[in-house]
């Protein structure tokens, strides 16, 4: 235990000199979702860095409740470090800050032992996650489901994860009214693709191996229509973005190195994500790895090779299929693609050009819609103000089909549709490019 | 718990009033951080009359308290300087009215300057005040300094455009001071509170004037070789009877900070200074003025004139500058920027007196220059932790201020005086003009409650 408080000492005093960064100008507060909602300081970026100083600078005990409160309350979006004009590197500063609360912790609630043992000993092996998914997916099938969702004898929490488990059900694409244009030159189409089979791999993710299967076959359907040959490696595992969040920094670091050695022995140059909070942990196992030389290589060439779906496809040169869509979408942009990732045209480009389509933008489609992780279980009021101004801009649209790249997102803006009783359905972007070579 | 704080809670509700010195503590500064002071309390009232019932509990008690807004001011104007209780008015931040057909919106104080216009462009309007914090700040702090922003040059100052005012009193009696139609009825009060640093009193309910966005927009970036040409191009513009919407300078230093940031632009890293020019109007009278200036940039020796292809490249070019201070960061982690204002014609000499300040002195410094008005940003950039360091920039800045007034200019264009320009206040004013303010403050804070310690010197037991 002592040692283990020394090193997250240690990982928050290391971080000092970028904590200085900070020139406290205050332009981040409006670009930050939970300032906005409760205008306390306290809840902007600028305040949670200045908690952060206080407490190396040894002014305020890391053990206080207001500081585990107020970083707690973050909902590690980013957005922060897209309206930074210093550079401030937020998002690590925040995990480190994480990690320093957890450590202190240690003996703390039962919540926070069940959350713990639920991210280090299941969410470190897919083999002890399907057991974990098995029954999820069957009661998914279930209509029991919606009714256990309608019930009102369910603690509001289980029920909260109950409608994210409905909303992971693949989209009915026979509601969509899809009317298929003429197609245009498929097999000259065909012709086009490059004979060489490129080869590429798939980093399946744990919500995509168990939930979201349907968007891993939409994304191998479509990297197959533009000539690549898609592996994905046995060996792979879980990123590490929900421990690395949660404070549990050692056991993402156990699992970015599970990961590094899995992708290293495979061919392929590109490692492609459809989950953005994946990619930008991917993305960063540099960082996380920056105390040993030879892991930092090792991470920097892995790194260096990770690709968001969109963000691949707009690089090899994307070729829509040959269908025709007729439906209005809009797009809510993941705060882990826009902000951690900065991946900010090349999904709004595709969506243009598919055919058909009529794309609507929506209006505040760079701010978090409250999702993060399992903020909304743990803080549901906020989390449902948030998603509330969310869903107001998104009933203005006035789409049949709402698009995002993030299975976090996804589950919550499906649950919040459903339960708003709005006709719209809302999918991953790589599902209805998919559709258009049905 | 004492009883001020029970008697607060009971009015504004316990969620809405901060006591644990752990949370008090983001609240000890604004944006200028070498001024710290730890409140005794912050309160978050939602209406006029919980705002009138906080400060009635205060002042029973004798408690000194300062409104507060996003907490973006450079002059520590919003620091509890006497201990006492921030008002903080972010969650009062609803526009209440738009009246379209009279051109004017009626906001609470907590409502950020951006969101107006946001709220108003859709139907060809915009709330004229731009300070480069506009996307955070708000507007009952725009108030309290009376701020301004690139655009001032040609659409002036936030009192040009406030009509009315729902105002709390220091002592919770709630007033209205109104100038509709621009013009006041009895002594203009709303003229005399606009810029009072929030020692009159909380603006609870502000009536603005909305104006309509130009026809036509035309943003020019021009850059030399020296700082003398670009300054000596500002006066030939003005001089040449042109009025831009805005003339903005920028030194190398910030350019290069800018361009390491994520709001790099493209903006000439390589030259000792840039204009950021831009001209509004009619189609026909903006093409005429911007080939004048592009004429008197090239005469004056610009490496490069070029003009913004389209609304996206207008945008970032003003983002680039607008978080020109964060960006400074990248340089050193304390800044320290100065608000003087000098006459337009002494720009060409004044600033590269300034620079030759800093040089002396050994300090890093970056300039941004709302050079149309001749409000110069000299920031020094410093390590305060090595107190040699923070001794030399106070003596510069001390420099750079007396340099500024014995050439007829004047402390702050915007930032206000706050805590921070007080040791100042005696270079431009008598002691007789000081006493005259401080009359006023006290008709207004008999009690001397209301944000005290700010704008006026304190000497020999009395303020002034």
């Amino acid at each position: 235990m002592a040692k283990s408080l020394l090193a997250s000492n240690r990982i928050v005093s290391s971080e000092m000199e970028k904590l200085r960064a900070c020139v406290h100008c205050g332009l981040c507060l409006a670009a930050c979702p939970t300032y906005a909602e409760l205008g306390d300081e306290n809840d902007s970026p600028r305040g949670r860095l200045y908690l952060m100083r206080a407490v190396v600078e040894g002014r305020l005990s890391p053990m206080t409740p207001a500081f585990a409160h107020h970083i707690d309350l973050c909902l590690g979006c980013r957005a922060c470090e897209t309206a930074c004009p210093a550079g401030v590197r937020y998002g690590r500063l925040w995990a480190a800050a994480r990690a320093n609360i957890a450590v202190h912790r240690r003996s703390g609630h039962l919540t926070e032992r069940i959350e713990r043992l639920v991210l280090n000993r299941l969410f470190v092996s897919p083999r002890r996650l399907q057991w974990l998914f098995a029954p999820a997916r069957v009661l998914r099938q279930s209509c029991l489901l919606d009714r256990m969702v309608r019930t009102s004898i369910l603690p509001p929490q289980l029920k909260t994860l109950l409608m994210l488990l409905r909303a992971t059900r693949p989209p009915r694409i026979e509601r969509l009214r899809l009317t298929t244009g003429p197609a245009r030159g498929r097999d000259a189409d065909r012709k086009a693709l490059p004979s060489s089979r490129q080869p590429v791999a798939l980093f399946v993710s744990c919500v995509g191996r168990e939930l979201f299967q349907h968007t891993n076959r939409a994304t191998i359907r479509v990297l197959q229509e533009h000539g690549c040959r898609v592996i994905h490696p046995y060996e792979q595992v879980c990123c590490g973005a929900l421990h690395a969040h949660a404070g549990e920094v050692e056991t993402a670091r156990k699992l970015a190195r599970k990961n590094i050695a899995a992708f290293e022995r495979c061919e392929g140059d590109a490692i492609i994500t459809n989950v953005a909070g994946c990619g930008a942990m991917l993305k960063e196992y540099e960082e996380l790895l920056a105390d040993d030389l030879d892991d930092r290589q090792r991470a920097r060439s892995f790194a260096r090779r990770v690709r968001d779906i969109s963000e691949y496809l707009m690089e090899i040169g994307f070729r829509p299929g040959p269908r025709s869509l007729k439906v209005r979408v809009t797009y809510d942009a993941p705060c882990h693609l826009h902000h951690a990732q900065q991946v900010t045209k090349a999904p709004v480009e595709l969506i243009r050009r598919l055919p058909g389509v009529d794309f609507t933008p929506l209006a505040e489609a760079d701010v978090c819609c409250g999702s993060a992780g399992l903020y909304n279980v743990i803080h549901p009021q906020l989390a449902s103000d948030i998603l509330k101004r969310k869903l107001d801009n998104v009933r203005h649209t006035g789409a049949d089909i709402l698009l995002t790249g993030n299975a976090g997102c996804l589950m919550v803006l499906q649950s919040a549709v459903i339960e708003a009783e709005l006709d719209m359905q809302v999918m991953h972007l790589i599902e209805l490019i998919a559709l258009t070579y049905e | 718990m004492t009883d001020w704080i029970r008697e607060l809670k009971a009015i504004v509700g316990d969620e809405n009033v901060l006591v644990s010195p752990d949370e008090l503590l983001v609240y000890e500064c604004d944006a200028l951080t070498i001024h710290k002071r730890l409140p005794r309390a912050v309160i978050f009232p939602n209406t006029t009359e919980h705002v009138s019932g906080v400060v009635k509990v205060l002042r029973e008690h004798g408690l000194p308290f300062v409104a507060r807004g996003a907490g973006t001011g450079l002059s520590g104007g919003a620091i509890a300087e006497a201990g006492g209780v921030i008002i903080e008015l972010s969650r009062m931040n609803k526009i209440l009215e738009i009246d379209w057909e009279n051109q004017l919106a009626v906001v609470e104080p907590g409502v950020i300057n951006i969101r107006l216009t946001q709220a108003v462009a859709t139907r060809g309007y915009r709330f004229a005040p731009d300070p480069s914090s506009q996307m955070t700040c708000t507007i009952g702090g725009n108030i309290a300094e009376n701020a301004s922003g690139p655009h001032s040059l040609k659409y002036g100052v936030t009192t040009d455009h406030i009509l009315g005012l729902e105002v709390v009193l220091p002592d919770g009696r709630i007033v209205n001071f109104d100038r509709h139609g621009g013009d006041a009825l009895g002594y203009d009060l709303v003229g005399l509170f606009v810029g009072s640093e929030g020692m009159f009193g909380i603006a609870t309910r502000i009536t603005v004037r909305l104006i309509q966005l130009p026809q036509a927009v035309k943003t020019l970036m021009a850059d030399f070789h020296t700082i003398e040409a670009a300054s000596r191009t500002v006066s030939d513009i003005i001089a040449a009877g042109i009025i831009p919407a805005a003339i903005e300078m920028m030194d190398q230093a910030t350019i290069r900070a800018i361009e390491e940031s994520v709001f790099a632009s493209g903006l000439p890293t390589d030259a000792a200074a840039m204009l950021l020019i831009e001209l509004d109007g009619l189609p026909v009278s903006v093409d005429q003025e911007s080939s004048r200036v592009i004429y008197l940039c090239r005469t004056n020796g610009a490496c490069r004139v070029t003009v913004a292809r389209s609304e996206a490249e207008r945008e970032r070019l003003w983002a680039a500058r607008k978080n020109a201070f964060g960006a400074l960061g990248r340089i050193n982690a304390d800044l320290m920027v100065q608000d003087a204002v000098t006459p337009r014609s002494r720009l060409p000499e004044v600033l590269p007196e300034i620079y030759r300040i800093a040089e002396r002195y050994r300090l890093r410094m970056a300039c941004v220059i709302h050079a149309g008005d001749g409000n110069l940003h000299p920031t020094l950039c410093f390590d305060g932790r090595d107190s040699d360091e923070l001794q030399r920039v106070d003596a510069a800045c001390k420099e750079i201020m007396e340099l500024c007034v014995r050439v007829g200019g004047t402390l702050t264009g915007e930032h206000g005086i706050g805590v921070d320009k007080i040791k100042y206040m005696s270079l431009v004013f008598s002691e007789a003009d000081l006493e005259a303010m401080n009359r006023v403050r006290t008709v207004f804070d008999p009690q001397d409650l209301c944000n005290p310690g700010k704008v006026l010197p304190v000497r020999r037991c009395k303020v002034f």
